[in-house]
C-alpha cells in the first residue's frame, strides 16, 4: 500500500511522485486558463490579470525548467527572446504574451486567440504526459534549475512582460523546489547528511525574504522593492543556489 | 656583426618556467625583489618581466592590511566592493571576517591546482562544480594581489551585532561637500573590500571567488573597477587629466597613515587607519577645451613634466613662502591649497592611492570617467575633511563631479596563522 506522506526512497518512485505532482498542477492550470479565457473575453482586465497570475504561479509550480517537457511544455509559456519584433512579434505566444497584452491595453481581439492556442497546447501536453518520461537524471538537475532560472528570468527582471510580478512568480518557483526536495530528500539524506535538512532551512528563508516585500496592495514590482529587502532576497536565493548546485553530483554515478 | 634581434632568441623554455613558478616578495622587500628579478631576467634569454611580475606575492600578513603602504608602487588594477552585511549575529559575521581572511590570504599567496586547500574550500562531494572559476586557469598565481577590508559606520551602529562599544571615533557616514552631487546608487554599504592586482582578470577572479564564498552573508551593493597608468614616460602615472598624478605622499615614517598606541581610539584599532573613497566623474570633454596655462595653474604643476610650476622636476619641492602673492603657483591651485606645506596643515596630509575609472557614456554622450580617490589616514576629519574643505572652491571644481563613495574603518592587519580580520572586534 502507498503511504503518500512517506518520502519516496528510490529515484523510480521520486519520479513517479513528480508525475502525479505534475497531472495535478496542469489540471489546475486549466482551471485558471478557462477562466482567464472568460475575463479576457469580457473585457475584464482586473480578473484577467488576476487569473493570469493565478495560472502562470501554477505553471511556476510544476517546475518545467529547461523545457523539461519539450516542445509542448515549451509552447505554454515562453519568452520573447530572440523573436525578431520582441514582445511584439507575431510568434509570440502563450502565458507571457497574455501577459504583455494584459498589460500593454490589449483587448479580447488580439487576446482571445492567444488564449485558445494555450488551451489547445495545454490539452496537447495533457494527452501525452502519461507517455512522457521524466529522465531519473532530470530529478536532480530541476532541484536546482528551477531557481536557477527564477534568478535568471524573473529577479533579472528579464522575463517580465509588464506584470511586474517577479517576487509573486518566484516565491512559486520556491514552492516547486520544495515539492522536489520533498521527494527527493530520503535519497538526499543518504548520499550526504543534513542536507536536505540544510537546503529546506534556507529555502525557508528565501520564502520569508519573499514575503517580506509583500505589502497590504499585494506583490511589489521587483525593482520598486526597497533595497535592503532585496538585498535579503537575493542573498538568500544566492546562499540556496551554492547549496542546490551539488544536487546533481551527489546524484552522479561516473566517479 | 652582432645578432639584430637578441630578444626575439628562442626563450629556454624550462627555465622562464621554474622562473614564473615562483613567487616573488613585493612591498616591505621592494627593493630586494626587483634586485632579484633583475637577476634572474639577466640569465633568461627573454626578460618575462610583466610575466615575473604577475607572479609576485604580496605577503598578507602583518601589523596592518596590505594595499595601502604595501606593496609601494600600486598595482596596475584595482576594484572598489561596497556590501551590505546580512550575517544573522555576531557570531555569524565572525564566521564571514574569518572566511574573508582565508581568502585574502590563498588569493594573495597564489596557489597550484595539486596545492591541498583548507577544508572550508571544499564542498565535500565529488563531481561538484569546481571550486575554481578557471579565469586564471588551474594554476592562480599571486599577481601581486592584495585585499584591504574596510568597516563602514553602518556596521557597528547594527544592534544584531552589538559593536557600538567597539566603533572609532570619527566613523560617520560621508560627509556631503558644497559641489558633491550624490547619486544614492553610488553610496552606503558595511563592508568594503578594496581588490588590487598585477591584471584585471586577476580582480575579477578574487572578486567572484570572494563572493561565491560569501552568498548569504554578503551582499554587493556597489561596485568599481578601476586602473592604474603606466608612467609616461617616467615618474608618476598620469591621470585622466593627462597629469602626474601620486607624485607627493607622506612615507610610512611620517606616522600619519597607522592608528598608534596613544590615540583616543578603542584598543582594538591600533594598526588600523581610516579609509575615504570618493568616486569623482572627471569631465574630460570639457577639460580639454581648456587651454594648458589655465590647466597648470588649476593644478600648480606643469603637465608636461610633473613639476611644480616654475621648477623643473616633478620630485621638485614647492616653495609657497616665496610666493606669497600666488605669482608663481596661484594661491588657490589644487596642491597649494591641498597641501599649503605651513606648520599647521602638515598633520592634515594623507596617503592618497587613488584609480582611474572609465564607466561608459553619460547622457550627455560624454565620456563617464574619472578618479577613484582613495586615501588613508589616522583621522578622515584631521585628514582627508580638512583638506576637501580647503579644496572646497578650487578653480578644478568646475571640471569634476564626487558623486559616491564612503568612509571605512580598516582594522589592523593580522599577525599569526590564527587571526583574522577585525578579530579585536570579539576580544
Ligand atoms: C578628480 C579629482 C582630483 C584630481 C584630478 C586631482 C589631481 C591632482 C594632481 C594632478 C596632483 C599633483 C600630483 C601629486 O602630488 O600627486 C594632486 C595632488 C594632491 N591632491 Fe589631488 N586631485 C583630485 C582630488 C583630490 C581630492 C578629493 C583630494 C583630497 C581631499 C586631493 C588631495 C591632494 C593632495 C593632498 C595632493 C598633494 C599635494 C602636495 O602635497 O603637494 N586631491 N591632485
Amino acid at each position: 500500500m502507498l503511504i503518500t506522506a512517506a518520502p519516496p526512497a528510490t529515484m523510480d518512485d521520486a519520479v513517479s511522485a513528480y508525475h502525479v505532482y505534475v497531472t495535478a498542477r496542469l489540471g489546475e492550470l486549466r482551471q485558471h486558463a478557462l477562466t482567464l479565457k472568460a475575463a479576457v473575453g469580457n473585457a475584464d482586465v482586473a480578473s484577467a490579470r488576476q487569473a493570469w497570475l493565478a495560472a502562470q504561479q501554477c505553471w511556476q509550480r510544476v517546475g518545467a525548467a529547461y523545457g523539461s517537457f519539450g516542445d509542448l511544455g515549451d509552447a505554454i509559456a515562453p519568452g520573447s527572446r530572440g523573436l525578431q519584433a520582441g514582445s511584439a512579434d507575431p510568434e509570440f505566444s502563450g502565458l507571457r504574451r497574455i501577459e504583455y497584452g494584459l498589460w500593454h491595453g490589449q483587448g479580447p481581439g488580439e487576446l482571445v486567440p492567444v488564449v485558445e492556442k494555450l488551451l489547445a497546447d495545454l490539452d496537447a501536453l495533457d494527452a501525452k504526459l502519461p507517455e512522457l518520461a521524466v529522465d531519473p537524471a532530470d530529478m536532480p538537475l530541476r532541484l536546482h534549475e528551477i531557481l536557477e532560472d527564477a534568478q535568471r528570468d524573473h529577479l533579472s527582471g528579464v522575463g517580465d512582460q509588464g506584470s511586474g510580478m517577479a517576487l509573486a512568480l518566484t516565491r512559486a518557483d520556491v514552492e516547486a523546489t520544495q515539492e522536489v526536495l520533498a521527494m527527493l530528500a530520503g535519497l538526499l539524506e543518504s548520499l550526504k547528511a543534513g542536507y536536505p535538512a540544510a537546503l529546506d532551512a534556507q529555502l525557508s528563508q528565501l520564502a520569508a525574504a519573499i514575503d517580506a516585500t509583500k505589502t497590504t496592495e499585494g506583490w511589489v514590482a521587483y525593482p520598486e522593492v526597497p533595497l535592503a529587502q532585496r538585498q535579503r532576497v537575493n542573498a538568500a536565493i544566492g546562499r540556496a543556489l551554492e547549496s542546490l548546485a551539488l544536487a546533481p553530483a551527489l546524484f552522479s554515478t561516473d566517479d | 656583426m652582432t645578432d639584430p634581434a637578441p630578444a626575439l632568441a628562442a626563450p629556454d623554455r624550462k627555465h622562464t618556467v621554474e622562473i614564473q613558478r615562483r613567487s616573488f616578495i613585493v612591498g616591505a622587500g621592494g627593493a630586494a625583489a626587483t634586485g632579484l628579478l633583475a637577476s634572474c631576467a639577466s640569465n633568461a634569454t627573454e626578460p618575462p618581466a610583466a610575466k615575473l611580475a604577475s607572479d609576485a606575492a604580496v605577503p598578507f600578513r602583518g601589523a596592518n592590511q596590505a594595499g595601502i603602504y604595501r606593496p609601494a608602487p600600486q598595482q596596475q588594477a584595482a576594484c572598489f566592493a561596497a556590501f551590505k552585511v546580512l550575517c544573522s549575529d555576531a557570531a555569524d559575521l565572525k564566521s564571514l571576517l574569518q572566511r574573508l581572511t582565508v581568502k585574502a590570504s590563498l588569493l594573495g599567496g597564489g596557489h597550484k591546482a595539486s596545492d591541498a586547500l583548507p577544508a572550508v574550500e571544499l564542498s565535500g562531494v565529488t563531481g561538484a562544480p569546481p571550486v575554481n572559476s578557471g579565469v586564471m586557469g588551474e594554476d592562480v598565481p599571486a599577481a601581486g594581489f592584495t585585499m584591504t577590508l574596510g568597516l563602514a559606520g553602518s556596521l557597528f551602529d547594527n544592534p544584531a551585532y552589538g559593536l557600538a562599544a567597539k566603533k572609532p571615533r570619527g566613523l560617520t557616514d560621508m560627509k556631503v561637500f558644497p559641489n558633491d552631487q550624490i547619486d544614492e546608487a553610488w553610496i552606503g554599504g558595511d563592508l568594503i573590500l578594496q581588490l588590487c592586482a598585477d591584471s584585471s582578470d586577476m580582480v575579477h577572479y578574487a572578486l567572484r571567488d570572494i563572493m561565491k564564498a560569501t552568498r548569504g552573508q554578503l551582499q554587493l551593493q556597489w561596485k568599481i573597477n578601476g586602473f592604474h597608468n603606466a608612467p609616461r614616460p617616467e615618474g608618476a602615472p598620469r591621470n585622466l587629466f593627462g597629469y602626474k598624478d601620486g607624485v607627493v605622499n607622506p612615507d610610512e615614517a611620517e606616522q600619519l597613515v597607522w592608528i598608534g598606541k596613544e590615540s583616543s581610539q578603542p584598543a582594538w584599532t591600533e594598526g588600523g587607519t581610516f579609509m575615504v573613497v570618493r568616486i569623482i566623474r572627471m569631465l574630460v570633454e570639457f577639460w580639454d577645451r581648456v587651454g594648458l596655462g589655465e590647466q597648470d595653474n588649476m593644478i600648480g604643476r606643469h603637465r608636461a613634466s610633473g613639476a611644480p610650476l616654475g621648477m623643473a622636476k616633478e620630485t621638485d619641492t614647492p616653495d609657497y613662502s616665496s610666493d606669497p602673492e600666488g605669482t608663481t603657483i596661484p594661491l588657490d591651485a589644487h596642491i597649494r591649497l591641498a597641501n599649503p606645506r605651513t606648520k599647521e596643515t602638515a598633520g592634515s596630509r594623507m596617503l592618497r592611492r587613488g584609480y582611474n575609472y572609465e564607466l561608459g557614456v553619460d547622457l550627455n554622450g560624454n565620456l563617464q570617467a574619472g578618479l577613484i580617490f582613495t586615501s588613508f589616514q589616522q583621522s578622515i576629519q584631521d585628514q582627508f575633511e580638512a583638506t576637501q574643505t580647503r579644496l572646497a572652491n578650487e578653480p578644478m571644481v568646475d571640471y569634476i563631479q564626487p558623486f559616491g563613495g564612503g568612509y571605512f574603518f580598516v582594522p589592523p592587519g593580522v599577525r599569526d596563522a590564527n587571526g583574522y580580520l577585525g578579530e579585536g572586534l570579539f576580544a
